[in-house]
């Protein structure tokens, strides 16, 4: 069925390599995010299961079915472009019939097309502006026709390049649940690329990670925010973003790893037993933080409050300890702190993560 | 119909106050005032076009209609006579018009279809194979920038009777009457490819790539695609070709003042070349009376153009 496999996966553009050896399956009905910053391979990733881009090396295939070589037409995608791509010379009918119509040898009967056109407008809330030519269509319901005319064709696998991109950001937020809606409903298979993290977060079942044309963690997002795989994956995913100190550990026993950074010791949970003295990057969510009650324990990190930014349900303190930039939040009824104030950060030892700063893996 | 209130009761109702009144009298007359002022400066921002259109065309056209409904007597020293619209209407129920007539058509006939599908031809090969080779651009477009003078001169020794490459292609030959005219278009023909080609190319340019992705994930193979996406997409672009290529089917002069002037016995005499009339065989009346008549022609086919294609024409939004 719809599931997309790549498998080693290569794809360069004379000396770019704008993919590199991509290997994961998305499995039949899933929605499956490829998330990464500008210019690093998921457009190029997602043109490759569509068949707008050749594939250099490894094997991709839908279904069971090696890809490689199949024709775009063949493919039994569809896909909606970040410009929605519609035909401006043709009504929003006529536009959603497309995919039904454009290839004369496997046409259906024009009864059964004007069917599926009525039903995919209705889905869509289109029905009223069937008449219409994209042109006079505002940009939502624009990128509605888009997604009537990926539907209408019920195919194995939907592809999305930044579908949402283009909507002010309240359209952005309705259009997000419509879509894990409209998922829900075709259980077809999603592949939704974007480099927004909130889109990732609140629709995929599970992300790809991708940095410089390299997978750096797949799995659900909640998996992902709570245990980033690398460093990159780290600091990309969370906002405010993770706090990354450096340090040396300075005991490893029992399931828990204390490190000594200049700002203060540390504590995390930590199975693996790593060697004293070795250099680690401590990272902590800014929510993984809080005021320490006792000040003589001698744990914690000291550090002295620079700034807050009032988000109305709650705050975020920046502080500088040690050199480093260290944010925490703190709930809006929560003892407000006062600028140029020295406090002492305590930090839950499950949220404390290590990474080797060589290799920028995680170590916990 | 009772329940339509009265003005008078209205105004009453409508102002309850009493100072009331003036105000919307004083808002009228500010308005009026702005009205005045914005048409003024309309005026104004009109007054530069309207000097030009009144010097370059409407006088000219004045003075045409004048010729016209004047007898000239081809020798200049005897005063023109007032003779209405007779002249008008002897000269355009003539053979001379009726030939000029066919010849421009039939110009047109040769040179704008042909014109348009060898610019586009062109084009989509460029635009496909040699994406950003632009040296074939700058080859295929360099009749642009050659005048028509030099090209109608290279076009001349192709064909020369003794010397020119195709000497013996008999439909080239500028000796018999209607291959003449033929040939004479086939020379407009290329001599006004660099602009179709620069212009198809230009328009295929900003056809966003997106547009034809989503047409071959539609299932549109290459031609259809091509028909149903493209050309509706650059059909502006192709309007503007169709209409400037019948204006310089219409226009055209040099190349056949350079490869026939006009004949043999004729055959290549369009509206245009009759009405310059190098040899000086009309009177300035009569070629008064023919320049209407290719007035008339241009206006009817470029508006029937408009018409025709506006339907099917889609300029973005
Ligand atoms: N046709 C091409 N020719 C050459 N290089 C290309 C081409 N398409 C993409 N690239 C390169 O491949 C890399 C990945 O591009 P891609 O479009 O996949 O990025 P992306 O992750 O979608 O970025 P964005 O978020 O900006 O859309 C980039 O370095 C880009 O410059
Ligand atoms: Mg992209």
């Amino acid at each position: 069925m719809g599931a997309v496999t790549f498998d080693e996966v290569t794809k360069k553009f004379g000396d770019v390599v704008a993919v590199d050896r991509f290997s994961v399956r998305i499995e039949d009905g899933e929605f499956m995010v490829l998330l990464g910053p500008s210019g690093c391979g998921k457009s190029t990733a997602l043109r490759m299961i569509a068949g707008l881009e050749e594939v250099s090396g490894g094997i991709l295939s839908i279904g069971e079915r090696v890809v490689n070589n199949v024709a775009a037409r063949d493919r039994d995608i569809a896909m909606v472009f970040q410009s929605y791509a519609l035909y401006p010379h043709m009504t929003v009918a006529k536009n959603i019939e497309s995919p039904l119509a454009a290839n004369r040898k496997v046409r259906l009967p024009a009864a059964e097309r004007a069917t599926r056109v009525a039903e995919a407008a209705e889905i869509l809330g289109l029905t009223d502006y069937l008449g219409r030519k994209p042109g006079e269509l505002s940009g939502g319901q624009r990128q509605r026709v888009a997604l009537a005319r990926a539907i209408v064709r019920r195919p194995e696998v939907f592809l999305m390049d930044e579908p949402l991109s283009n909507l002010d950001a309240k359209l952005r937020t309705q259009t997000r649940l419509e879509l894990v809606d409209l998922h829900r409903r075709l259980g077809t298979t999603f592949v939704y690329v974007t480099h927004d993290q909130v889109e990732a977060m609140t629709m995929a079942d599970r992300i790809v990670v991708i940095n410089e044309g390299r997978i750096q963690q797949v799995g659900a997002p909640q998996a992902v925010y709570e245990s980033p795989a690398n460093l990159f994956v780290a600091t990309f995913i969370g906002s405010p973003p993770m706090n990354l100190i450096s340090g040396k550990v300075s005991a490893s026993a029992g399931g828990s790893v204390e490190v000594t950074t200049d700002a203060g010791t540390v504590t995390s949970t930590c199975s693996a037993s790593l060697s004293k003295g070795a250099d680690v990057v401590v990272g902590i969510r800014p929510e993984h933080l809080s005021l320490s009650e006792t000040t003589s324990s001698g744990k914690g990190l000291r550090a002295k409050v620079e700034n807050i930014e009032l988000l109305g349900h709650e705050r975020h303190v920046i502080c500088s300890a040690a050199g480093s930039k260290i944010v925490f939040r703190q709930a809006n009824d929560a003892a407000p702190v006062a600028l140029g104030q020295e406090v002492t950060l305590d930090a839950e030892p499950d949220g404390t993560h290590l990474f080797d700063p060589t290799s920028t893996q995680r170590l916990n | 119909m009772s329940d339509i209130p009265t003005t008078s009761t209205e105004a009453t109702a409508g102002s309850p106050d009493a100072p009331a009144m003036p105000v919307p009298l004083g808002k009228g007359v500010r308005r009026f005032g702005r009205r005045l002022s914005d048409s003024a400066l309309a005026y104004l921002l009109l007054l530069p076009s309207l000097i030009v259109f009144g010097v370059f065309a409407y006088y000219p056209l004045y003075r045409l209609f004048w010729y016209a409904t004047h007898h000239q007597s081809r020798f200049r020293n005897r005063p023109a006579t007032y003779v209405g619209f007779s002249q008008i209407r002897d000269t355009l129920t003539g053979t001379d018009f009726k030939d000029g007539l066919l010849h421009s058509g039939l110009f047109m006939v040769y040179t704008v279809p042909l014109g348009l599908i060898l610019g586009i031809l062109l084009a989509v090969s460029a635009h496909r194979r040699l994406k950003g080779i632009k040296i074939f651009q700058t080859i295929f477009s360099s009749t642009v920038a050659s005048s028509v003078a030099v090209a109608s001169v290279v076009f001349l020794t192709l064909v020369n009777a003794e010397i020119g490459y195709f000497r013996d292609v008999s439909w080239l030959s500028l000796k018999n009457p209607t291959s003449a005219l033929f040939a004479v278009s086939l020379s407009a023909v290329w001599q006004n490819l660099g602009l179709t080609f620069i212009v198809v190319l230009a328009a295929l340019q900003t056809v966003p790539d997106e547009l034809i992705e989503a047409a071959t994930l539609d299932g549109y193979g290459a031609i259809r695609r091509f028909f149903k996406i493209t050309v509706p997409t650059i059909s502006p672009a192709l309007l503007f070709l169709a209409i400037v290529l019948v204006v310089f089917a219409l226009q055209a002069y040099a190349q056949i003042e350079i490869l026939t002037g006009g004949g043999p016995s004729g055959g290549t005499e369009t509206l245009l070349f009759k009405i310059a009339d190098p040899s000086g065989v009309r009177s300035l009346g009569e070629k008064a009376s023919l320049s209407l008549g290719l007035f008339v022609l241009t206006a009817v086919v470029a508006g029937a153009q408009f018409g025709i294609m506006s339907k099917r024409v889609h300029y973005g939004d």
